[in-house]
């Protein structure tokens, strides 16, 4: 049965990994602050690949996004 | 009444963290990145095909051209979504594949935020959001 977590202990224990997280609350600013963590993998497909849980979820990555932008992207290769 | 929402102006690009109300009405939350080039939002396919807002068994073969790190296959209308304490019934975005190391499952466009009287005021690091025709 998933323990409640705090953010920090997600990304310490799931660095860089997606999550599905139930009984969720988020802070001030929109970030997971703490929830029970049902699935979790580095692998996208293997954790929303899991069936729905009927609860409302949380969909999160644990590591930095490298969204730069797609024109920027788009220059770094001449497109 | 205008609904103010607070974002870390320190990141590079501002995070949101919208809701997708699914055919059920259960309530899913996600990350996502405002995009105020693009004029329509992008949902991931694989985020949409989870909460099952997308049939890929519907779809051809997918992949990212070189160069990119999306590309739109579809389209798809969402029973509502919920964003900066506003929110939109039926509305129809694009379906797309993201690079995965972007960390986040929408790019949120204009077609939400022309709805919208929208302030982004970064040095107080808050969004303000109001419907039209309110004063």
């Amino acid at each position: 049965m998933p323990t409640t977590m705090t953010w920090k202990e997600m990304q310490q224990a799931f660095p860089n990994e997606w999550l599905r997280v139930v009984h969720y609350e988020l802070d001030a600013v929109g970030q997971l602050a703490r929830g029970e963590v049902l699935y979790h993998s580095s692998s996208k497909e293997e954790v929303y690949s899991k069936p729905l849980s009927g609860q409302s979820e949380a969909f999160w990555f644990t590591g930095e996004s490298t969204f730069s932008g797609l024109r920027s992207h788009a220059t770094h290769h001449g497109v | 009444m205008p609904h103010i929402t607070a974002f870390d102006a320190q990141k590079h690009h501002v995070h949101l963290t919208p809701t997708v109300i699914d055919g059920d009405g259960v309530a899913h939350v996600f990350r996502a990145i405002l995009d105020t080039g693009a004029p329509g939002s992008e949902f991931s396919d694989r985020f949409l095909q989870t909460i099952h807002l997308f049939n890929p068994a519907k779809q051809h073969a997918v992949t990212i051209p070189d160069g990119l790190q999306t590309q739109k296959h579809g389209t798809t209308t969402l029973p509502r979504l919920e964003c900066l304490g506003q929110a939109l019934e039926h509305l129809t975005v694009y379906v797309s594949r993201f690079d995965e190391s972007w960390g986040i499952d929408a790019l949120i466009g204009l077609d939400f935020f022309r709805k919208f009287r929208v302030t982004i005021d970064y040095a107080a690091g808050q969004i303000v959001t109001e419907p039209y025709g309110r004063q």
